[in-house]
């Protein structure tokens, strides 16, 4: 199993170093000159100059690949002596400590070094580390809902194949499934936060924390995760209830089940038992999708509901041409894909034990 | 019901209704067992035998399946109890618990996803009063009178950790596990090895002296039930064609299908140029029939000398020479390899034009592989393929391509080695058209239709799809697809093994009679030696990858040399040891 997580490890760096390069490269293709994008069209050249000089851009494209690569990677080599350098170890760009000193440079065990914001100039990791626990938050909540109830109701019109009620839920699952996440949300913030309001007492839009002009400063407002997690929610829910009735109707009639059944083991057990565990895995890949997509930051729904995530950060990042904001988060992205793949794995490898081999 | 026997059934009847209409799968049955005693019940695919195993444990599939009549009295512990009239409730306490069933294949029938010893333990849970800790000790007592090696270890292994006649052993441990009083086999030799067979029967022999249970033997094979039945019903479309006391179902059979049936397997002894079929024997007079063949026997002998002085004397069309195919056990972190598997180990062969040759051994032998490496489907390790003189093992696929048309295979399955989204007609051309040896629509046609008629099928299953026929059938479409290149030599992995002994004897016929026509070479890979010996001009049997005897197939049948051939050879059914 450790050298499975291992080898899956090994793999994740790859794909990530494919993806950095592929980031990198994008991104000094297109158009567009940082230094007058934060000074404006009328700067000096000298200061222009100056922040290019700052930025690494003096150089030629492969040394700031190199830059950038060694700015993100968590073991990396810099400059001690020599304030002006690129590489040179500063306070305000990297924390982290020494570990072989080697004359005038050491390698370095530091956080990844994901630069500045070129608009507000925060840095992209204190950016994202504000984003993403909401981002994650709500992509938790919706896909917890959509997977408990899904798989209870998948299970339940499994066992009424063909009845009126299995109709029913498969009409609602395929409207679920079709229905745009922006329509589905504007029109839940419509119902439950307008029209209902009174019974909900739901906020039409809001963030994890609302600021109380009334002196109660920024607060928990918890509430205001319900109608974006269950919009998010209802697209996987259709998807799961669609494949958990399937995979189960698929793993009732194999052959296991009829010896299950020459047993003389009850309906109820060899659902819960026999047949729930072997249908699971179509479930959990379709999830494990979902959610890391979720991850990434549900844009339209981030946005409809003002929830303050990635997708948020991402869209306002896109439309300013903040560069290092918009790679510091496919990067980071990129990373939750890949310990979530990794984690799916595992998973995989417990539901089914012919996996382990592999 | 009478008082001495365990259960009694008396005119069943199950239906299927399915989209075409209703069918009657068993019209009217009535047969009764007594304690103790081992019922064979035989007949061919479709005759009913299973579904009537699972009406009696009231598994039959509803819908589309239902029971359409008759009664089936069962001597309970308590008294005599119907069955077909029982509650669900009612009914799970007397499956598993005193009529158990072990099915065909061991491969699907345990869950994948719970350990051996879980799926036992919950057998016994579910019917005995015993705490856990109880159970599992029961388990692995289980485990060792069922022979299976190292029980521990097993009661924590997942079934595919285990091999098919390791995974029977724990299905008969779990059916046997709550002391049924009627266990039921269904076919749970069929999809194992033939020295795997022998003893899985051996232990069912002595489980039922043990435990003095009865037994319904399930087979289409009669071979496998004459050995160790005491009864014997042939069934035949749903209906009970005869019954009677084993010997005496064997030694005179009354019903022209019975006989049919003993018939058809390819005889041990002598060699018949033909198989006798089932059909022959239910459309005219018999004893004509057996006549001829006893006529057929010296001649074939002596035409069959004659043919090998023949090829022997010609060129190799086929050479091998130190062939081996190993297979990676995976690759480390580093790229690595952590072993290989032999799968064919170092193996020199020569196949002459105009003979079959044929192989023999047990799954796993490395038979399929060796056959695979010829066709070059999968890449050697290292030797060489001479075909007519030709190196043909550093072939690019580019270069093999002319080559294909000449080398063909037939297929095991018959079910999952046609599309079924394609019909007959197409999948038969699709070789033809690839290859450029039809040039239009009539033509293409013209060629179908012969190609069909070649294999006995009429020129209108061009227009059907594969699920519309039965297994013969379906194995005929791959024998028409192979010939539909001209092909000169060709590979028959396993072509038999799926069918019904009755349609087994006309697809040997087909293949020898195309070979006599179209002058055909041969490789007869099977794992059933009768079937080896009897279409082979020389055998070859195979173990670990190696071959370890090769020599004219009668002499090596009545003259092995090896211990493993003679293991083979004492392990076919039917010869009554």
């Amino acid at each position: 199993m450790l050298r499975f997580i291992l080898k899956r490890l090994w793999y994740g760096l790859l794909v990530l170093l494919g993806v950095i390069t592929i980031v990198f490269f994008l991104f000094n293709i297109l158009p567009g000159d940082p230094a007058r994008m934060m000074l404006g069209q009328r700067a000096d050249i000298a200061s222009v100059e100056a922040i290019n000089k700052d930025l690494g851009r003096d150089q030629p494209l492969y040394v700031q690949y190199f830059n950038f690569l060694n700015d993100v990677s968590p073991i990396s080599i810099h400059n001690t002596g020599n304030p002006e350098s690129y590489w040179y170890f500063g306070e305000e760009k990297y924390s982290g400590t020494r570990l072989i000193p080697l004359g005038n440079t050491a390698v370095f065990l530091k956080k990844p070094y994901l630069r500045r914001s070129y608009q507000s100039r925060r840095r992209v990791s204190e950016i994202l580390a504000e984003a993403f626990p909401k981002t994650m938050l709500l992509a938790g909540v919706s896909i917890l809902f959509a997977l408990v109830f899904g798989v209870a109701i998948g299970v339940f019109i499994a066992v009424k194949k063909n009845a009126i009620i299995d109709k029913i839920a498969l009409v609602f699952s395929v409207l679920g499934m079709s229905i745009p996440s922006f329509f589905a949300a504007i029109l839940n913030a419509w119902i439950f936060a307008f029209v209902l309001v009174e019974f909900t007492g739901l906020n039409m839009f809001g963030s994890l924390y609302t600021v109380d002009d009334y002196g109660r400063g920024e607060y928990l407002d918890l509430k205001n995760l319900i109608l974006p997690a269950i919009t998010l929610g209802i697209r996987p829910l259709a998807i799961v209830v669609e494949l958990t009735r399937a995979s189960l109707l698929d793993v009732l009639s194999q052959d296991y089940i009829r010896t299950a059944k020459a047993k003389g083991l009850s309906k109820f057990r060899i659902i819960s038992k026999h047949a729930l565990k072997n249908a699971m895995n179509p479930v959990i890949t379709a999830v494990s999708g979902w959610f890391a997509s979720l991850m990434a930051g549900a844009v339209f729904v981030e946005y409809v509901f003002d929830w303050k995530g990635v997708g948020v950060v991402i869209v306002d990042a896109l439309e300013k041409y903040d560069f290092p904001v918009i790679m510091g988060a496919v990067l980071f992205i990129s990373v939750i894909l890949v310990i979530i793949n990794i984690f799916v794995d595992i998973i995989y490898g417990f539901l089914d034990p012919r996996v382990r081999l592999a | 019901m009478d008082n001495h026997s365990l259960i009694s059934i008396k005119n069943l009847s199950v239906g299927f209704s399915i989209e075409s209409g209703n069918i009657t799968a068993v019209d009217n049955i009535s047969f009764s067992a007594g304690r103790g005693t081992t019922l064979g019940i035989v007949g061919e695919s479709g005759s009913g035998k299973s579904v009537t195993a699972l009406s009696l444990m009231g598994l039959i599939p509803s819908p589309p399946g239902k029971i359409l009549g008759g009664q089936v009295f069962f001597q309970n512990n308590s008294g005599p109890v119907e069955l077909l009239g029982l509650n669900e409730q009612k009914m799970r306490h007397i499956r598993g618990n005193q009529i158990a069933m072990i099915f065909q294949e061991p491969m699907t029938s345990l869950n994948p996803v719970f350990s051996c010893g879980n799926q036992i333990i919950e057998a016994i849970m579910q019917h005995k009063n015993l705490s856990r800790k109880a159970a599992r000790e029961r388990c692995l007592d289980l485990f060792n009178e069922v022979r299976l090696p190292r029980p521990k270890e097993i009661l924590k292994a997942f079934p595919h950790q285990l091999s098919g006649g390791q995974r029977q052993r724990v299905m008969i441990a779990m059916a046997i596990s709550c002391e049924p009083s009627l266990l039921i086999a269904d076919e749970p030799t069929t999809a194992l090895d033939v020295t795997v067979q022998e003893d899985i029967l051996k232990l069912l022999l002595d489980l039922q002296q043990a435990h003095g249970m009865s037994i319904f033997f399930i087979t289409h094979d009669l071979g496998v039930i004459s050995d160790i039945a005491d009864d014997v019903i042939v069934m035949y479309q749903g209906k009970v064609l005869e019954s009677g006391k084993a010997k005496d179902v064997f030694h005179h059979p009354e019903h022209p299908y019975t006989k049919g049936l003993l018939a058809c397997r390819p005889p041990l002894k002598d060699r018949p140029s033909s198989l006798l079929t089932v059909s022959d024997f239910l459309r005219s007079d018999q004893d004509t029939e057996l006549l001829k063949s006893a006529v057929d026997v010296h001649e074939a002998a002596e035409k069959r000398k004659e043919h090998h002085r023949i090829i022997y004397d010609k060129e190799p069309v086929l050479k091998l020479s130190k062939l081996s195919t190993h297979f990676s056990l995976g690759k480390t972190i580093l790229g690595r390899s952590r072993g290989f598997i032999r799968a064919v180990d170092n193996i020199s062969l020569e196949v002459f034009p105009g003979e079959t040759l044929g192989l023999v051994g047990e799954s796993g032998c490395g038979k399929t592989t060796l056959g695979r490496t010829i066709l070059k489907l999968i890449d050697q390790t290292s030797g060489e393929i001479h075909y007519k003189g030709k190196n043909i093992s550093q072939l690019s696929s580019g270069e093999l391509r002319p080559l294909r048309k000449q080398l063909q295979i037939i297929f095991q399955d018959p079910y999952s080695s046609l599309n079924p989204r394609i019909t007959i007609g197409s999948a038969i051309s699709e070789p033809m058209l690839v290859h450029r040896l039809v040039h239009n629509k009539a033509d293409k046609k013209q060629r179908l239709d012969e190609l069909l008629e070649r294999v006995g099928l009429s020129s209108e299953f061009a227009n059907r799809y594969p699920h519309e026929l039965s297994g013969g059938q379906r194995q005929r479409v791959c024998i028409a697809r192979a010939l539909a290149v001209n092909p000169e030599f060709i590979i028959c992995d396993e072509s038999v093994s799926a069918l019904d002994v009755s349609v087994q004897a006309q697809v040997l016929n087909l293949l020898n009679e195309l070979k006599q026509k179209y002058k055909l070479s041969y490789i007869f890979i099977s794992h059933d030696l009768s079937v080896v010996k009897y279409m082979s001009d020389r055998m070859a049997v195979m173990q670990d990858g190696k071959i370890v005897e090769l020599g004219e197939a009668d002499e090596i049948y009545f003259n092995p040399k090896t211990e493993y051939t003679k293991k083979l050879i004492r392990a076919i059914p039917g010869t009554g040891n």
